[in-house]
């Protein structure tokens, strides 16, 4: 049996060497003068990475047009990367040809200049197999992270170096241990919350430097992450290698140009394991709660899309159907999208979709995008304020909740009509959810599908099959009407759906990525990663708390007092 | 500022053992009651005037005992640097903090805790105490009135313990950390010791209550023994502005007379004075009237609740179902809104039938075995005082004999829940509605028959 290389202390984990390479075979000279890095442990036993840096080029090296990102092995998601330079989302995110395993992100016209300064974020949502066992209590789990460093040859200057773990959710305060700082930091982390209740542990050092590995861990019981994907720490001898696909093209040269650097690496965790942890309980800041209500209730299914940080080509769509099902608008071309009012206009339109009516139909199309936009500004900020005092996980959840519902509802049907009528019903609020193209065409694989009555207002140019069918009679000999419904086979319906869900937005503003950043420069959901300890807080929102008064409070004794008798 | 509790633990070394603490702060007219639950895991519970609830980690329940103990603010940052792993910065920043916070929600008139201080939410029903926070003390089941609709269960000549069995009981709730006493019955008042065991509660630091028809409190000599006593506040129940109306429903003629006295003569003294109406098909015709009366009367507080199914209120037959109650407190709420009264709303309800929420009544649901139980006048312990199932005696049992009894469990872990709400988005706040309704009123959903776990009697 192999000796474990932490034979008592043992933590250990991740070897998250993070790796940010801003360089490309020429000169390179910057500084980083500022890195900020959360590490959210989460409790599928993976973790997400924000990092923001702030990079200065010096004005004698070339532009710096790539950044590499070092990853702690092959089990991330490159779907759930994403970057920004200077709040620019950036639309070049590759597996890196130079670092592996690694992600590029592209600059392209936003390449930091000699002498300029740029600011740089990214998230990597999900990279998995970076928990282990922790040999020093059979009960805890524990990872480490390095953040980013580099050849000493291409930095200069000091950086401002902080890096926030936030422990998987449910830890309790006394629960946690960190692991020994790196040099330089403060000996314990400081302490908190995230706004998500999580215990944080946040170390920092204003004179770091950016060519050191600084490697920081933290341990917690194992019960808070799943047991599978606690992993068995490295062997002596074996020296973590990151598992790699095969088809992974490039890793072998980014892998050696690395290599050294890892064995570095694992040299220092080696050593460290031989030095003190701390054991000290944390100190948590002081935290005073009451038990409220949080669930905003009697928003629309377009208000909850916005709250729920829907795409907003998405949303358009969602109210350009409702405003047609309400039979005050019907399209009079599909691409591009032109529609008309129909009149009389029905009542009780809702203010969005009469101010929708009024960019598609009263607009000249060059100022519609505007006005589009400025109509997505102020539906978020409206649910920004309806929003306030109430919780937005609760809320989220309880609108994921009715999405779930109407789709129980059209699954479970048992015939046809029902399914179409159903589906027809619930269809602002299954549209909320991101599988709706898939499911919409699963629901709709078989059997024929009786097209809602105002499909014809939105796509004049489909052309059901009209059937008629007898309405089912609880007195054979009592003859009664027949009704006439067009019907569709089930799956040219779905792919008539989806595809109108998927191009009616682009037909209305044409460039909807350029349509969504007008909108999120001022509302800003989703936002890149953020200083705040709260991590990813919506745009949409609200402030996170969650009951509408004092008085809506639970927790208190006047609940159910004395009476009635 | 504070005047500590004469069974406070002492702040030696600033180290602050589990238990109950209780202050007293007095200003301008105003007092405020203040009591801190501390855990024996260091988590805390700070209960302001018996109805704010605000929950503290182990660090703001430290924090909050200095500041309640009067710790001169040196001391207490020393206190904490000796506790924790903290700088001398960090704990003065932090435990300015919360002394701030906490000045403002002790303050009567205080602060919203979440608009104004922004403390963080946490679910209703979420946080399970380790003891009630009211024990409602039914001191005996006779009577002077014979409600229609009356929920007691049990005979009017129950067996009742002696005045100094009902003080040991109200020691040991301190001990167990209950800060707020109802007393009830039947009708309290009808035993000649209430003002002394009032002076009891008061003497050991407890908030105290009465909940009454208010007949004896037509007598003003009387009336007032009781606040002198140490009396806190006063619920009196009222049916209608109508004597007729009211003494029928009381079962009790003349009683109205006495009652609207009784009113009155609460209203001149100190104490804390509301009313309580149970809104039923005989009184809820003229109800706005009702509400106006009161407001004449100078009542500030006005409670409704609906029937409660148990004892004669199974058979009455007045009850209104729940979905009829919303026009009904809409229209309470729209004189108590003009006449500046504050509305409290009881029931427990199915919020798919009356939601107690969207008409900002608050989160309403079962709170038995969890913020508040009932003690019977021969000691024995029920969940709350209309669901007459045993779960204990408090005079012999262990108090974590009653508290985790199988019938305790099932109500706070709400295993009545029927299961067509299990998969409701509102179960969280619901839970389902009162018990007693589902048990004995299930028709008013499909709702699977409620089975209960064994009781001990």
């Amino acid at each position: 049996m192999k000796r474990l290389i932490f034979p008592v202390l043992l933590i250990v984990g991740i070897l998250l060497v993070a790796i940010a390479l801003p360089v490309r075979a020429q000169t390179y000279y910057f500084s980083v003068d500022e890195s900020y890095v959360q590490v959210f442990w989460e409790s599928d036993g993976s973790i997400r990475i924000e990092y923001i840096m702030v990079f200065t080029n010096d004005l004698s090296a070339s532009p710096m047009e790539f950044i590499d990102i070092g990853m702690p092995n092959y089990e991330y998601d490159l779907s759930s990367i994403y970057g920004w330079i200077n709040d620019q989302p950036i639309g070049h995110v590759e597996h890196s040809e130079y670092v592996s395993p690694g992600v590029e992100f592209g600059l392209q016209s936003n390449a930091i200049p000699p002498g300029g300064t740029g600011e740089f974020k990214a998230s990597i949502g999900r990279v998995e197999g970076v928990v282990f066992d922790d040999y020093d209590d059979p009960n805890y789990a524990s990872g480490k992270f390095a953040p980013h460093w580099y050849d000493k040859q291409n930095v200069f200057g000091r950086t401002d170096l902080t890096v926030v773990f936030h422990l998987p959710p449910g830890v309790e305060p006394e629960e946690p241990k960190w692991h020994s700082a790196p040099s330089g930091f403060p000996d314990e982390p400081e302490t908190g919350f995230d706004s998500e209740g999580r215990i944080i542990y946040a170390w920092r050092n204003p004179s770091a430097n950016a060519y050191t590995q600084y490697v920081f861990g933290a341990s917690f019981p194992r019960k808070y992450v799943t047991t599978d994907a606690i992993r068995e720490p490295v062997p002596e001898g074996e020296f973590f290698e990151p598992s790699r696909p095969s088809d992974f093209s490039g890793a072998i040269f980014g892998f050696l140009c690395v290599g050294g650097i890892i064995l570095a690496f694992i040299g220092f965790i080696a050593l460290a394991v031989h030095s003190d942890r701390s054991r000290k309980l944390a100190y948590l800041p002081p935290k005073l709660s009451i038990e409220g209500h949080g669930i905003k209730r009697g928003l629309t299914a377009i208000e909850a899309a916005i709250l729920m940080e829907t795409p907003l080509d998405r949303v358009l769509t969602m109210i350009l159907f409702s405003t047609i099902k309400k039979n005050a608008a019907q399209v009079v071309s599909e691409d591009p999208l032109k529609i008309e009012r129909i009149t009389p206009q029905p009542v009780g339109l809702r203010t969005y979709e009469v101010d929708f009516l009024k960019a598609m139909i009263d607009e000249q199309p060059r100022k519609r995008r505007g006005a589009l936009q400025d109509l997505m500004v102020s539906m978020v900020k409206s649910v920004q304020k309806k929003m306030k005092g109430f919780s937005l996980k609760e809320t989220k959840n309880y609108y994921q909740a009715i999405m779930k519902k109407a789709w129980q509802q059209v699954e479970e049907a048992e015939t046809p009509e029902v399914r179409s009528k159903l589906y027809d019903e619930g269809l602002e609020w299954t549209m909320l959810d991101r599988d709706f193209d898939d499911r919409t065409r699963r629901v709709f694989r078989t059997g024929p599908v009786y097209v809602p009555v105002w499909w014809g207002r939105y796509s004049p140019s489909s052309t059901p099959v009209t059937t008629t069918t007898r309405a089912p009679s609880t007195t054979p000999s009592a003859p009664r009407p027949s009704i006439s419904r067009p019907t569709l086979p089930g799956a040219e319906f779905a792919a008539s759906m989806v595809n109108g869900v998927q191009n009616a937005a682009s037909n209305m503003v044409s460039n909807v990525v350029g349509f969504t950043n007008g909108v999120t420069k001022t509302t800003n959901p989703p936002p890149p990663p953020s200083r705040s300890r709260g991590g990813w807080s919506s745009g949409a929102g609200g402030s996170g708390c969650a009951c509408a008064c004092a008085c809506a409070c639970a927790g208190c004794a006047c609940a159910c007092a004395g009476g009635g008798r | 500022m504070k005047e500590p509790s004469s069974r406070n633990k002492g702040n030696e070394g600033a180290q602050v053992q589990p238990g109950l603490y209780g202050y007293t702060q007095e200003g301008n007219g105003d007092r405020s009651q203040i009591h801190l639950r501390v855990e024996a895991d260091g988590h805390g519970l700070l209960l302001i005037n018996a109805n704010r609830a605000i929950h503290l980690n182990p660090t703001a329940t430290l924090m909050a005992w200095l500041f309640l103990e009067g710790v001169p603010q040196k001391a207490a940052i020393n206190a904490l640097r000796k506790h924790f792993h903290v700088s001398g910065r960090t704990a003065k920043n932090d435990y300015q903090t919360v002394r701030d916070q906490i000045e403002q929600l002790i303050h009567p008139d205080g602060v919203c805790p979440v608009h104004d201080l922004e403390l963080d939410l946490l679910p209703p029903f979420s946080e399970i105490p380790s003891a009630p926070y009211r024990m409602d003390l039914a001191l005996t089941y006779r009577c002077n009135a014979n409600c229609s609709h009356c929920y007691n269960s049990r005979s009017r000549d129950y067996p009742e313990i002696s005045t100094d069995q009902w003080k040991t009981v109200i020691d040991k709730l301190w001990l167990t950390g209950v800060p707020h006493i109802c007393f009830t019955g039947g009708e309290s008042t009808l035993r000649n010791d209430l003002p002394d065991l009032i002076a009891h509660a008061k003497s050991t630091g407890q908030i105290s209550g009465l909940l009454t028809n208010g007949i004896r409190l037509s007598d003003r000599n009387y009336m007032m023994s009781l606040v002198r006593a140490g009396l806190d506040h006063v619920q009196i129940t009222i049916e209608s502005h109508i004597p007729t109306v009211h003494d029928q429903m009381v079962g009790a003629p003349g009683a109205w007379e006495k009652t609207v006295q009784g009113i009155r003569n609460c209203l001149e003294s100190e104490v804390f004075v509301m009313t309580n109406t149970t809104l039923l098909a005989s009184n809820i015709s003229p109800i706005g009237e009702t509400i106006d009366f009161l407001a004449e009367l100078g009542v500030p507080t006005v409670g409704c609740n609906a029937l409660i199914y148990s004892g004669k209120g199974r058979s009455v037959g007045t009850g209104i179902q729940e979905h009829e109650l919303g026009p009904i407190l809409e229209t309470v709420r729209q004189h108590t809104t003009a006449n500046g009264q504050r509305l409290i709303w009881y029931t427990p309800t199915q919020y798919c039938h009356f939601d107690p929420v969207q008409m900002q009544l608050g989160v309403k649901g079962c709170s038995a075995a969890r913020y508040n139980m009932c003690i019977e006048p021969n000691g024995d312990v029920i969940p709350c005082q209309s669901f007459y199932q045993t779960v204990g005696n408090i005079l012999q049992d262990p108090w974590d004999e009653i508290w985790n009894h199988d019938l305790s469990l099932w109500l706070r872990e709400r295993e009545y829940v029927p299961e067509e709400c299990q998969r409701c988005a509102m179960l969280n706040e619901c839970g389902g509605g009162c018990p007693l309704t589902l048990m004995h009123q299930p028709d008013q959903i499909p709702i699977n028959q409620v089975q209960l776990p064994d009781s001990t009697s």
